[in-house]
């Protein structure tokens, strides 16, 4: 068990950078801060509707504890099934691209360039072909997620070593296996940060979908806390948002620590 | 290796175009052959013909929109290269920016445009703002990398020869930032519009968002799409600009 630690401090940057944040780290950095700027409301007397006091916010949370646990638990089950369907399409295509030139070279440029069409045109026509079901939000953190996964599956497609693949070729190794042992592996530490990238994408992308018109989750929240400019019930949705978004961070990183048990890349 | 499918062929520009052009194609048959209605999937004549119509509302709103863009992708820019150049000369800083950073970046962006919009109100300003702060925290994590690639030993060389901070700071660890500092720069232009947009959704007095926002309103999908393309092509112009910058800027790699 030693030896994981040790192997851990040779890599600092790519260990450092999300894969042992530890969840208790973050909650007790997010304390201190709130601590502070409670403190300092306190202190300057700014008025609620500039900044509220964190623990007025806390207690709007804690009044109707169901109403937020409902929004996270919605826009977290969106993130989920649209994140899941954008990490496997976007791994699928990525290798597929890197094996096949042709569709790489005809198909990747429309990628990119869809990347462009903002999020709220396009969840207009997504709410517009699936009605305002979950399964449009689904789709709109699908198309945020899948296309950094694609980019990155396809750049550790490019970092793998052509010795090595001679090498197993030499000894027999089939595509498949060359691909399963070797390509693959290699690809995942990119696969990765693309996964963390994505998340983040995702969240956004779920919460602005809701913004069509939903009855739950965390972008209803925001909105109704815009529209009567309740300071207080805006705070408590982004909290709750910054807490989701902690989580399935901290969740990929606990995945990757447990899959890319390696180490990852040493450049 | 003769047959590696990662080497680029001479014909990519030629696919790329013929991707396009096929996605097109397939678009239109499927719009005109099944006969979809236009809140489905309006015919790309249609739209391309709408470009023409409605050239002075959509060419307005996208000079409206690139403003608040490119304000905030200016204003955030600056405030993510300062902070890093701060963490990167005060050291004791980098304990506190840095989980800050962390932790405001952990809030999706869009979370805060309500919030923003109450404080800025509805014109320009809140659009800037929002942009400024989705583009400060990519600047931040990018400066800083690039900041951190300084290698340690050139910096006591100079510093041996007599040199200043600001010496080393201007002769050194920024030509050294400078690619990574660009990449960021151009990574984030597609981003600042679209923050841009979304932000507009929620109220505004005019840009591409708004007008997506009133077309979606009265169910006009013919104008929602003929936005998008504008949109998309505003993305790739500003792209494509920074892109020219930084290969003028960087003219050692």
């Amino acid at each position: 068990m030693t030896a994981i630690p040790a192997s851990a401090g040779a890599f600092p940057a790519a260990r450092r950078f999300g894969a042992v944040l530890p969840l208790l780290r973050g909650l007790l950095a997010l304390a201190a801060v709130l601590v502070a700027v409670e403190l300092i409301i306190l202190a300057f007397g700014i008025r609620p509707y500039v900044l509220p006091r964190p623990s007025m916010v806390l207690e709007a949370i804690l009044r109707t504890p169901a109403a937020y646990r409902d929004a996270i638990l919605r826009t977290g089950t969106e993130v989920l099934l649209g994140f899941g369907a954008g990490a496997l399409f976007g791994v699928w295509i990525g290798v597929a691209f890197s094996r096949l030139r042709f569709l790489r070279e005809t198909v990747f440029p429309i990628f990119i360039v869809s990347q462009t069409i903002p999020v709220i045109a396009f969840g207009a026509l997504v709410v517009m072909w699936f009605g305002n079901t979950i399964l449009a939000k689904a789709v709109i953190v699908f198309y945020l997620t899948f296309f950094p996964v694609t980019v990155n599956t396809l750049l550790g497609m490019r970092t793998v070593d052509q010795k090595q693949v001679q090498l197993m070729q030499s000894f027999g190794a089939s595509d498949a296996v060359i691909m399963r042992k070797l390509r693959f592996p290699t690809a995942l530490p990119h696969i990765f940060v693309a996964l963390r990238i994505a998340s983040a994408l995702g969240l956004s992308g779920a919460v602005v979908g809701e913004w069509f018109g939903d009855t739950t989750g965390l972008g209803v929240l925001l909105l109704q806390g815009m529209y009567a400019e309740n300071m207080v019930a805006i705070w408590a949705a982004i909290l709750c948002a910054a807490a989701l978004g902690i989580a399935f961070f901290s969740a990929i990183g606990w995945a990757e620590k447990r899959i890319v048990f390696w180490g990852g890349e040493t450049a | 290796m003769t047959h590696d499918p990662m080497t680029p062929s001479r014909h990519a520009l030629a696919r790329g175009l013929l991707g396009g052009g096929a996605l097109f194609l397939i678009w239109e048959i499927a719009a005109r052959g099944f006969d979809l209605p236009a809140y489905i999937l309006p015919a790309v004549s249609e739209i391309l013909l709408r470009f023409w119509t409605a050239r002075d509302v959509l060419g307005g709103a996208a000079v409206y929109t690139l403003g608040e863009a490119f304000g905030g992708y200016l204003l955030g820019g600056a405030v993510g290269v300062a902070l890093a150049l701060c963490v990167t000369l005060v050291p004791v800083l980098r304990r506190v920016i840095v989980p800050a950073a962390t932790a405001v970046n952990s809030v999706p962006i869009v979370a805060f445009s309500p919030l923003i919009l109450l404080w800025f109100g509805m014109g320009a300003g809140s659009k800037v703002v929002m942009v400024a702060v989705a583009v400060s925290f990519t600047m931040f994590v990018s400066a800083l990398a690039g900041f951190d690639r300084v290698d340690e030993r050139s910096v006591n060389l100079m510093r041996s020869f007599g040199a200043s901070r600001a010496a080393i700071l201007w002769k050194l660890r920024l030509p050294t930032a400078l690619p990574l500092i660009l990449s960021g720069m151009r990574l984030s232009t597609v981003r600042s519009l679209i923050v841009a947009i979304v932000t507009e959704m929620l109220g505004a007095y005019g840009g591409l968002g708004w007008v997506i926002y009133q077309a979606v309103i009265v169910i006009d999908f013919v104008q929602v799409w003929a936005a998008i393309f504008v949109a998309s092509a505003a993305s790739l112009a500003f792209f494509g600009f920074v892109s020219f910058l930084e290969r003028r800027l960087v003219f050692w790699r």
